[in-house]
């Protein structure tokens, strides 16, 4: 059930234990509001935007409507979801035994610090300085490394990571950022992508706009890299406990060359991205892929375990993320956020996305996942995550497409209740008094009817024009709406006359 | 330094779940329930109540109560010629190349390799698949594996493979000597496969319930394909640009 309007859910804060929020690219520093307005005016990146999302709904909703038991597939996603965060420690347990037993190394992260100088160890210990004096891994696009902020990491320890997905390349080489955690070049077009290639990648030569060639120039470009980089470091969309398996979902064969042929592979991993066992994937690898791209399946799903002798990665690690994920664990409201398995269906729904962009969320999390899951992460207090919640129009439409069934909207309500204690308490007197007048004029019909008896003089004060702004504590909802202008006469004053004349003319009759 | 991250994560963890001391879970709902092995926990406060995950065939780690109702399909609908014929056309929507051959497969695998040219293959492929053609090939063994560089000069590569989803044309590879290492099927531009008839299954519940989890796996719907410019499909990036896909065998 979604609760909208006000919020009702009970406030756990002051009982909450006190468990460290997660840190990096999790922060906004500006509040939504105030980011979002400078995107508003941006047609470029709508046109853009409005194209890929309107596009990718579409091909979602047609695969979904192929499978006659998606409903069942949701609920069974979420049902393995919820299990896995109610016995946490003990299916972390069995997959760390049994990751371990296959040949792999665990590495625990509380934060986003300790997992950067973890792999930034690894790196130095294995891959080679190289003439420039640098030290060079490849990588797998992954939303764990970009939370983490683990590429600028790596840079000032004079390791260079190169993205290997075709969006992350064209984000990384126009010093940019994500702006969608599937297409994450979505806010580009392909004349932009153009000018970044032929300005950053040596030897591009003369391109012309065309995706085959543009994909090509990717090809060329990195080639080399993927067979002679030692080191690779990815992410993991699915870590399994009863096998210890890792899974990789992805499309353009970078992730099979970065998990097949370096000598050691450093992989990413939040805790809360385990599944109970191998048979669940018959559950995920269909709710994923068709949720996701809106295909049947992605074109390439990789899996090993542990290392697998004379076949890929001899030296295989795994850092375990906490980052702020133990606390959104604590909030018993808001802990479903964590069985997000970062398909992407929300933003592709999302109204407010859909005109802001990701960069508006401030985090490597946008769209209506990013506005609970971050402040979960984080809390409500940190910088200006409290904004967050508010990203939204609670329509809904989030819900309706998370294949694991997470209840966004009753999430934002109830963290915008959070906000309201942790930073705007004791609520605004201006707003109280304001709303206590509402309440006392609009009990009492006499009252109401008193107040509408002013409309005709508002509206001549206004000289009957719409109002753009308000003073005060209104000043807050006009500055990005307009109030239609005032009628001339009160909707009691219509009817009584109405009846008058409706009277007057059973009279004449 | 990290003995010390693990024991305060799990600490957080218990913290986080109501858990007093590690010892055992306290739950706000039903009481409490016995830590050590994985338990049937509840769904959090506020959400409404479910059941616990339900596996039918592997129980739910740690016991509690399975809730076995309202569940998704885990048998398809198709068989015979009609699952070869959805196989078929998930292929080529994904821009594979598909032929069918009821007998030996030689002449046409032969006809998709450029004749003279290097290939590949894993050292448990059948000899006989081979017999047509003329160029020059390198059995990947172990022991004898061939280079990262060697491999770049290769052509094309030729597998069998060990599970076909019909549902979603997707193949799968699970490292066995016909299927070779991951590599072989990686590094090369052109992948002919060989799909067997009795290896296809209509859905994926049926797909993963044959495969060897401990194995390194690799699924396969289609060539490399990027959508990442303007959502425009683009077959080929890194890996193979073109997929050739023999279903060999007469449906039963």
């Amino acid at each position: 059930m979604t609760f909208l309007g006000m919020p009702l859910l009970p406030s756990t804060r002051r009982d909450r234990p006190t468990i460290p929020g997660g840190q990096g690219n999790i922060v906004e520093d500006e509040s939504f509001a105030e980011v979002s307005h400078q995107h508003l005016s941006n047609q470029q990146l709508r046109n853009n935007i409005g194209h890929a999302t309107s596009t990718i709904r579409e091909k979602r909703a047609d695969v979904v409507a192929e499978l006659d038991d998606w409903e069942e597939l949701r609920e069974a996603g979420s049902r393995a979801k919820n299990h896995v965060m109610e016995n946490l420690p003990e299916y972390l347990a069995e997959f760390e035994a049994n990751f371990t037993a296959a040949g792999g190394v665990i590495h625990w992260a509380r934060d986003a610090d300790e997992a950067n100088a973890i792999v930034t160890e690894l790196a130095e210990a294995n891959a080679p300085v190289l003439d420039s004096g640098r030290r060079e891994v490849i990588k797998v696009k992954s939303m764990a490394t970009q939370e983490i902020g683990l590429n600028e990491h790596l840079e000032t320890q004079g390791i260079d990571a190169f993205e290997t997905d075709l969006a992350e390349l064209i984000v990384q080489l126009g010093d940019d950022k994500p702006s969608h955690i599937l297409v994450p070049a979505i806010h580009r077009n392909r004349d932009e992508i153009r000018d970044i290639f032929e300005e950053k990648m040596p030897d591009a030569g003369d391109l012309t706009n065309d995706p085959t060639e543009l994909a090509e120039a990717a090809r060329r470009h990195l080639r080399h890299k993927f067979l002679t980089t030692k080191v690779a470091v990815s992410g993991a969309n699915f870590g399994i406990a009863d096998t210890g398996s890792l899974g990789v979902v992805e499309s353009e064969g970078n992730g099979r060359m970065c998990l097949t042929l370096p000598e050691t592979l450093i992989t990413v991993m939040g805790i809360e991205k385990l599944l109970p066992s191998f048979d669940d994937l018959e559950v995920f690898l269909q709710l994923l892929p068709r949720s996701s791209t809106g295909e049947r399946m992605n074109p390439y799903t990789s899996f090993w375990t542990g290392s697998t002798p004379g076949d890929g990665p001899q030296n295989v690690h795994l850092v375990l993320l906490d980052n702020g994920r133990t606390r959104a664990l604590a909030d018993e409201h808001g802990r479903t956020a964590l069985n997000c398995i970062r398909c992407s269906a929300c933003m592709n729904v999302c109204p407010v996305y859909e005109r802001t962009g990701g960069h508006a969320y401030g985090s490597t999390y946008p769209g209506p996942i990013g506005a609970i899951l971050s402040p979960l992460m984080t809390g409500v207090e940190a910088e200006e995550n409290g904004s967050l919640p508010y990203a939204s129009s609670l329509c809904g439409a989030c819900y309706d497409v998370c294949p694991v069934k997470i209840d966004i909207p009753s999430i934002l309500v109830h963290l915008r209740n959070e906000d309201a204690e942790a930073n705007h308490s004791p609520v605004s007197s201006q707003l109280d008094t304001a709303l206590t007048g509402a309440s006392w004029m609009m009990s009492e019909g006499k009252r109401m009817a008193t107040a509408e008896s002013g409309l005709p003089i508002a509206h001549a004060v206004t000289g009957g024009e719409q109002i753009n702004s308000l003073p005060g504590i209104a000043g807050a909802w006009t500055s990005s709406r307009d109030i239609p202008a005032l009628p001339e006469k009160s909707f009691r004053q219509l009817w009584a006359e109405d009846e008058a004349r409706a009277e007057e003319e059973d009279d004449e009759s | 330094m990290t003995d010390t991250a693990r024991e305060e994560i799990l600490g957080r963890i218990n913290q986080a779940l109501g858990r007093r001391g590690g010892g055992e879970y306290v739950s706000s709902v039903s009481g409490t329930v016995p830590a050590g092995a994985p338990a049937a926990g509840p769904p959090a406060a506020g959400a409404p109540a479910e059941a616990p995950h339900a596996q039918p065939g592997a129980p739910a780690a740690g016991g509690g109560t399975v809730d076995q109702s309202a569940d998704y399909l885990r048998t398809g609908t198709h068989e015979g010629e009609d699952l070869i014929e959805v196989l078929i056309d998930r292929l080529e929507d994904y821009k594979a190349n598909v032929h069918r051959v009821s007998g030996d497969p030689a002449e046409t695998i032969a006809g998709l390799l450029e004749s003279g040219s290097k290939i590949v293959v894993p050292r448990g492929l059948d000899d006989s698949w081979l017999n047509a053609f003329t160029g020059d090939v390198s059995v990947d063994a172990p022991g004898q594996e061939l280079s990262v560089p060697e491999l770049d000069t290769q052509a094309a590569v030729v597998t069998a493979s060990a599970v076909a989803i019909a549902q979603t044309g997707t193949i799968v590879l699970d490292g066995s000597p016909e299927c070779g290492r991951r590599a072989i099927t990686l590094v090369p531009d052109h992948h002919v496969c060989v799909v067997r008839v009795e290896d296809v299954v209509d859905i994926v519940p049926e797909g993963i319930a044959r495969l060897t989890p401990s194995a390194a796996l690799t699924f396969i719907s289609g060539p490399s394909a990027t959508s990442d410019i303007e959502l425009k499909r683009v077959e080929g990036v890194h890996g193979p640009r073109t997929l050739d896909v023999i279903i060999l065998g007469s449906a039963p």
